[in-house]
């Protein structure tokens, strides 16, 4: 029998376990002639905010040897707009649409949310508290578990969709945000959001990016991000998205070992906009050479507990 | 005649050659039919790379013929340098063929296109389309130095006039391709691709001339499809090619951002709003 692939985020039940990360997939519209939209779990649109934003100035991308840094800066055309000429467009895409909102007060997230919810066309709510790109001010939300609890709760009295909160890996403890969001009503944590970065030119002298700093993505990332998951999903009861440089099917399997119940893919759809497909069809004939019947006989199922009886004792290391 | 299937997709390509025109500067013939019949001048193409180590790269559609479609290209880092090593029967796959191209239909009989650098790889096909029709064209083309002048017999070889510079005067005039421009007798229309201050200065002296002038801009791409807004140009919010977004004020004027990649790489001089 071919393995499942289907998961859940919560009441989000996805048929494959991969969504398509907030910014890095258009409205689907723009990958649909290069990628099966019905082989993928869903798509987290661009995050919407109150008021449009014309984002950040160019450049606002810069290429680096392991990844990709961004400074787009929000650039959408406010929740009024949106809701009127944006949102119909992804009424009828295959696969499961998720609506992603960013703010920079707790009423912002709050009016946001309850806005989008309303409609139909999405099925969930992705909740943007870690953007890197907005001169801190929306950074601030994820990286403060007080400030996070409250925003959280804010949306979650505006909607009974699933609501997903997108951690920032900039942060100290992670895990501290991560127990906040969940205390106050998240359905699922997305973990991570990209790493803040910078780049210089060294003939100009001139940072790389119109905005000066942006968020690294790609294989750079990686690693910090299975280590967010791995810790986040000790801490908290709810679903895990892992995010952060999946290009293969042993980068994707490394989240869901470490305790993903579905992986998110960014910046590899620049690679190659046929990666997500692949990965899904990698991971059923991984599940059926190893016998397992579903993509949840894995989650979490990192063996650690053999390293620390390899630790000697008085070795601060 | 069969209809041409002009929807991108990913083609799975082979390299049929590999030349080396200059110091850094490749050309790639690749065996690509179904590309070859849909590309239209100044589209590109974003090639994945073979190792799959880093992002695709947008590479402009030099030349189409037959089933043969090539890109020629500057080695600027790792991944043009990637590109650059594939040997005669290396598969390479490419998205597209993107963006909107050039728009050679027009009735001006006496044009200019203008090229600097490694913008002489968007207008071959442009060049080709306007000779076709009948039009004279005069290339400007500037580079650095006169090896890097690629390709400026084979414009000639077709009916180009060519007014060529480098910055060290060792082929043409020394100095900018845009001087050149302006010292010339003014053309009816401007195609012109190149680095964004060349575009810029060639936009203000099509704008200050009333020349109708289209330029393909340089931005680094991040999807290539329109997806991640990474590449975006500030338009006049009048533009057709404006996306159906809210306009702000900048600059004393209403300006709306555009996704290079998708609603161009080619826009008008006079919707600019650099």
């Amino acid at each position: 029998m071919t393995p499942s692939l289907a998961t859940r985020l919560g009441k989000l039940e996805l048929a494959y376990p991969t969504l398509m990360g907030s910014g890095c997939y258009g409205s689907g519209e723009e990958f649909a002639p290069f990628a099966d939209l019905s082989k993928i779990g869903g798509i987290v649109l661009k995050s919407v905010t109150r008021l449009p934003r014309l984002g950040n100035p160019t450049p606002r991308l810069v290429h680096t040897p392991a990844g990709m840094l961004n400074a787009i800066g929000l650039q959408n055309p406010g929740i009024e707009w949106y809701l009127e000429r944006e949102l119909h467009k992804y009424k009828d895409r295959p696969c499961k649409i998720v609506g992603s909102v960013a703010g920079f007060s707790i009423d912002d997230y709050a009016y946001v949310c309850e806005r989008l919810a309303a409609r139909d066309e999405i099925e969930a709510v992705e909740l943007n508290v870690s953007c890197p790109n907005v001169a801190r001010e929306g950074e601030t939300f994820g990286c403060d578990p007080d400030l996070t609890e409250r925003v959280v709760a804010a949306a979650r009295a505006t909607t009974d969709k699933p609501l997903i909160v997108k951690l920032s890996p900039n942060v100290t403890d992670i895990t501290a945000v991560a127990r906040q969001a969940e205390r106050a009503g998240a359905d699922a944590l997305a973990v991570v959001n990209t790493v803040r970065g910078m780049a210089i030119d060294v003939e100009s002298w001139r940072p790389r990016l119109g905005n000066i700093t942006g968020g690294l993505s790609g294989p750079a990332i990686r690693p910090i991000a299975v280590l967010a998951v791995y810790e986040v999903a000790q801490a908290v009861n709810i679903p895990i998205v892992g995010q952060g440089g999946i290009e293969n099917l042993s980068d994707a399997l490394e989240f869901f070992l470490a305790g993903a119940t579905a992986i998110s893919i960014g910046t590899a759809n620049f690679t190659d906009p046929r990666i997500p497909q692949r990965i899904a069809g990698e991971l059923q004939a991984y599940l059926a050479r190893r016998n397992l019947g579903s993509i949840s006989e894995i989650v979490g199922r990192a063996n650690v507990g053999i390293s620390t009886a390899y630790q000697y004792e008085g070795d601060e290391g | 005649m069969a209809l041409l299937d002009l929807h991108p997709r990913v083609h799975a390509t082979k390299v049929i050659e590999r030349c080396e025109l200059a110091q850094g500067v490749t050309l790639l013939t690749l065996h690509a039919p179904q590309l070859a019949s849909a590309v239209r001048p100044g589209q590109f193409v974003m090639a994945i790379p073979p190792s799959g180590e880093s992002a695709a790269t947008a590479l402009a559609v030099y030349d189409i013929s037959g089933k043969h479609a090539s890109i020629l290209f500057f080695v600027t880092g790792k991944r043009t340098s990637e590109l650059a090593g594939l040997a005669p029967g290396a598969r390479l796959d490419v998205v597209g063929a993107l963006g909107n191209g050039f728009d050679c239909a027009g009735n001006q009989r006496d044009v200019a296109i203008v090229a600097g650098g490694v913008g002489i790889a968007s207008v071959w096909l442009c060049a080709k389309a306007l000779l076709a029709r009948g039009a004279r064209v005069r290339l400007f083309y500037g580079a650095r130095t006169a090896e890097l002048l690629v390709e400026a017999q084979r414009f000639a070889d077709v009916g180009c006039e060519l007014i060529l510079t480098t910055d060290d005067g060792t082929r043409g005039e020394r100095g900018f391709v845009t001087d050149a421009l302006r010292r010339a007798a003014p053309p009816e229309a401007i195609f012109a691709c190149g680095p964004s201050p060349m575009l810029r200065c060639v936009g203000q002296i099509a704008n200050e001339l009333e020349i109708p002038a289209q330029l393909s801009l340089e931005e680094t791409f991040g999807c290539g499809v329109g997806g991640c807004w990474g590449c975006v140009v500030a338009l006049t919010a009048r533009s057709d090619r404006a996306p159906n977004f809210p306009p702000a004020q900048r600059g004393g004027s209403d300006v709306v951002y555009a996704r290079v990649c998708k609603d161009g790489p080619v826009f008008l001089a006079d919707e600019l709003r650099w």
